[in-house]
C-alpha cells in the first residue's frame, strides 16, 4: 500500500478516536507546551540581557576600587555591595595615566558618581549625577540622543540627562535648552538621552563640575571605565591592564584591591546562569513529556485491541503486515503531531501571559520581560513529539500488524 | 475436464483449547473446480468455518496440504499468503465487516489500495462496481447508513474490485430479513454466471445450499457427504 493511502488511514482512525485518545495526549501537550514556554521565556531573557548589557557596550570595561572574592562576578553593576572588600584604596589620576599606557584602549573616562538635590520650577528632588569625560563619555557611549547633543570638552555648566529624568521627575518635562538648578548651581541642558534601560535616571556632565558639586577631591574617582579597540581583545586588555595596575598600585605579591570587569562577561555570566536555569527546568518539562508517550503507548494498545477486527478484515481483503504496521505508526506519530502542535500553540500562550503576571509580582513591569519563541524550537518540539508518538506507537503497531487473521476477525 | 483450483489433501486443523486438543477438521480431503458454484453445509461447530478459512489463506492446516492453483499454501509466509487473499480471493462475510469509518466507495477502494493501485483508477473501478451492485446512489454512506442487504452488497463489490477467481462467502444471508437475503443471494448468482467466478458459499441453511451446483456436507470436522 502506498504511504499516502496508509496516512488517509492513519487520519481516518485519528479523526474517528474517542475523546479519551485525545484526552491521553494531553500529557505531550503539557509537556511540549512547558518546554516551549521555559525555553522561550529563557530565551527572551537572553535577549534583554543583552540588549541591557549590550546597551553598555561589549567592549566596555569598568574599573571600581575594592576586590570581592567569591561572588564578585557581578561586581561593577550597580553601585557594588563590597561584602569581601579587602581595601578601599581610591582609584587615582596615576591609575588612568597607567590605564592610557596600555595599547588597544582607545578611550578613558575617570567618572565621579553621587546624588545631588536638583530643583526646577520649585520642585526638588534627588537625582544620581554622574562626572565624567566628556570626550571620552561621548565616545563611549552606547545610548543615542532623542535631543540636543553630547557633552563636548570645553562645556561648562551644561548636562546631558537620561530619557526619565527628562521625562517623569518632574510635573513638567525637561527639555533642551532648559535650565535646571543642582545643589544650587545653575546648570543647562543641551541633551537628551534616549529610553535604553541603562543610566536612564542619570544626570551626565563635566567632571570638575560633578567633584564640586559632589564635594570630591581633584585626584580621586568612583570609577574608570575604557573602551577597547576591538571586541575580541577584550580579555587580553584586561589582563595586560590589570597586571599594570597591580604593579602602579604597588600590589606585586600582595592582594589585588580593585576590581575589572567587562560588560561582556558579566554577558556571558548571566548567561550562562539562564541557560542553566533553562535546562534545568527543561529537563522537568521533559520529564511531563516522557509521562506523555507512555499515555500515547498505553492508547495505542488500547485502539489496536479495539481495532482488532478491522486489523482482520483489513487483512483478509489484502493487507500486508507492513501495512498494518504503517497505518498503527502514522496514526501514532499523528498523535504526537497534533500533541506537539497544541503544545506549541499552549507554550506561547503561556510565554506571552506568563512575563505579565511575573512582571507585575517581581516589578519587573515596564515591558521588562520579553518572550522569543524561536523557529527551531517549533521545528524541534513537532520533531521530538512525532518521534515520541512513533516510538510510543512502535510496539502496538508491531502487535496489531502481528495479528493472525483468523483470530482478528473473530474478535469480537 | 474443468481445472481444479482448489484441493485439500487430508487436511487436520487442531486447536489447543487449554490443555485439551479439539480436532476441528478432520482428515478432509476435497477439490473444487474453476468456475464451481460449491456450498459447504453444516450446523454450527461442524468445521465449515474452518473450512473455510483455510480455504480463504486466512489460516493454516496443522496437517495436510491446501492447494490454491496447484500452489501449496501451507508452506507460505504471511506476506504470500496476504498477497492471494488480496489477489485472488474474495471475501463476503455473515457480519459485512465493512470498515465503519470509511464510506461504500472507500471501503470498495480499500483491497485496490492494498494491491497499490493508482487512486484515480481505482476510484474508477469501485464505482463502476457499486453501480453494478445497485448502489451508485449511496457511494458516499458509511455503513451505519446503510441498511443490512445494502451493506452486504458493498462487501460483494468490495470482493469483486480485485477481480479475484475465488468469492468465499460465509453465511452471506445470515444476518439479512428474507427479502434482501434472496435479493443477495440471485446477486452472488448472477455474477458467478456472468463472471465465471468459482464461488463457495457456507452455510447452514439447505434452502440455500440446494441453489449450488454442489453441496459439501460437514459433520464433526469430517467430510460427511458430497451432493450433486
Amino acid at each position: 500500500m502506498k504511504i499516502q493511502k496508509s496516512l488517509k488511514l492513519a487520519v481516518n482512525i485519528l479523526l474517528h478516536s474517542k475523546l479519551r485518545s485525545w484526552l491521553t495526549i494531553i500529557g505531550i501537550v503539557i509537556g511540549v507546551a512547558a518546554i516551549v514556554a521555559i525555553v522561550s521565556i529563557g530565551e527572551g531573557a537572553q535577549v534583554s540581557v543583552n540588549e541591557r548589557l549590550g546597551g553598555l557596550g561589549a567592549d566596555i570595561v569598568t574599573i571600581s576600587p575594592g576586590f570581592q572574592r567569591a561572588t564578585g562576578n557581578f561586581r561593577g553593576f550597580g553601585d557594588g555591595e563590597g561584602s569581601a572588600t579587602t581595601s578601599q584604596k581610591n582609584l587615582t589620576n596615576k591609575d588612568i595615566q597607567t590605564i592610557k599606557s596600555v595599547n588597544n584602549i582607545l578611550f578613558v573616562n575617570g567618572i565621579v558618581s553621587g546624588r545631588a538635590d536638583t530643583s526646577y520650577l520649585a520642585e526638588t528632588a534627588s537625582l544620581s549625577i554622574q562626572g565624567v569625560d566628556p570626550l571620552a563619555w561621548s565616545n563611549m557611549i552606547t545610548t543615542g540622543l532623542s535631543s540636543g547633543r553630547y557633552l563636548n570638552s570645553g562645556d561648562t555648566n551644561m548636562i546631558v540627562i537620561g530619557s526619565r529624568v527628562a521625562a517623569s521627575t518632574f510635573k513638567q518635562s525637561l527639555v533642551v535648552n532648559r535650565d535646571i538648578t543642582i545643589e544650587g548651581k545653575p546648570f543647562k541642558i543641551v541633551g537628551i538621552l534616549e529610553s535604553s534601560g541603562n543610566g536612564d535616571n542619570i544626570i551626565y556632565m563635566p567632571i570638575d563640575q560633578a567633584r564640586d558639586i559632589l564635594n570630591k577631591s581633584t585626584d580621586y574617582y568612583d570609577s574608570i571605565s575604557f573602551k577597547v579597540a576591538d571586541a575580541s581583545q577584550v580579555d587580553a586588555v584586561v589582563n595586560e591592564t590589570t597586571q599594570r595596575l597591580m604593579i602602579s598600585r604597588q600590589l606585586l605579591g600582595k592582594t589585588q584591591d580593585f576590581s575589572i570587569t567587562s560588560a561582556q562577561a558579566i554577558q556571558e555570566q548571566i548567561q550562562s546562569v539562564t541557560q542553566t536555569f533553562t535546562i534545568f527546568l527543561g529537563a522537568i518539562a521533559a520529564v511531563s513529556l516522557l509521562v506523555g508517550a507512555v499515555g500515547i503507548a498505553n492508547t495505542m494498545f488500547t485502539s489496536v485491541l479495539e481495532k482488532t477486527k478491522e486489523i482482520g478484515i483489513m487483512k483478509a481483503i489484502g493487507a500486508k503486515n507492513r501495512d498494518i504496521m504503517a497505518i498503527f505508526m502514522l496514526n501514532s506519530a499523528l498523535v504526537g503531531f497534533a500533541g506537539g502542535v497544541m503544545g506549541i500553540l499552549l507554550g506561547i500562550g503561556i510565554s506571552t501571559l506568563l512575563p505579565q503576571f511575573l512582571g507585575g509580582i517581581a516589578g519587573l513591569g515596564r515591558g521588562g520581560i520579553t518572550t522569543v519563541v524561536p523557529l527551531s524550537l517549533v521545528i524541534e518540539a513537532i520533531l521530538i513529539s512525532v518521534l515520541l508518538g512513533m516510538l510510543a506507537g512502535a510496539i502496538p503497531a508491531y502487535r496489531a500488524s502481528k495479528l493472525k487473521p483468523v483470530d482478528a476477525l473473530r474478535y469480537e | 475436464m474443468k481445472k481444479s483450483l482448489i484441493k485439500l489433501e487430508n487436511v487436520w486443523k487442531i486447536y489447543l483449547m487449554g490443555d485439551v486438543e479439539v480436532a476441528a477438521l478432520k482428515d478432509v480431503s476435497m477439490s473444487i473446480d474453476e468456475g464451481e458454484f460449491v456450498a459447504i453445509v453444516g450446523s454450527s461447530g461442524s468445521g465449515k468455518s474452518t473450512l473455510m478459512h483455510l480455504v480463504g489463506c486466512l489460516d493454516l492446516p496443522t496437517k495436510g496440504s491446501v492447494f490454491l492453483d496447484n500452489k501449496d499454501i501451507s508452506s507460505m509466509r504471511e506476506s504470500e499468503l496476504a498477497q492471494i487473499r488480496g489477489k485472488k480471493i474474495g471475501f463476503i462475510f455473515q457480519q459485512f465487516n465493512l470498515i465503519p469509518n470509511l464510506t461504500a466507495l472507500e471501503n470498495v477502494m480499500l483491497p485496490l489500495e492494498f494491491q497499490n493501485m493508482d487512486g484515480g483508477e481505482a476510484k474508477e473501478k469501485a464505482m463502476a462496481l457499486l453501480n453494478v451492485v445497485g448502489l451508485d446512489d449511496r457511494m458516499h454512506h458509511r455503513p451505519s447508513q446503510l441498511s443490512g442487504g445494502q451493506q452486504q452488497r458493498v462487501a460483494i463489490a468490495r470482493a469483486l474490485s480485485t477481480n479475484p477467481d475465488v468469492i468465499l462467502a460465509d453465511e452471506p444471508t445470515g444476518n439479512l430479513d428474507s427479502g434482501s437475503g434472496s435479493e443477495v443471494l440471485s446477486l452472488l448468482e448472477k455474477l458467478w454466471k456472468q463472471e465465471g467466478k468459482t464461488l463457495i458459499m457456507v452455510t447452514h441453511d439447505l434452502n440455500l445450499a440446494r441453489r449450488s451446483q454442489r453441496q459439501i456436507h460437514l459433520k464433526d470436522g469430517k467430510l460427511w457427504s458430497v451432493k450433486t
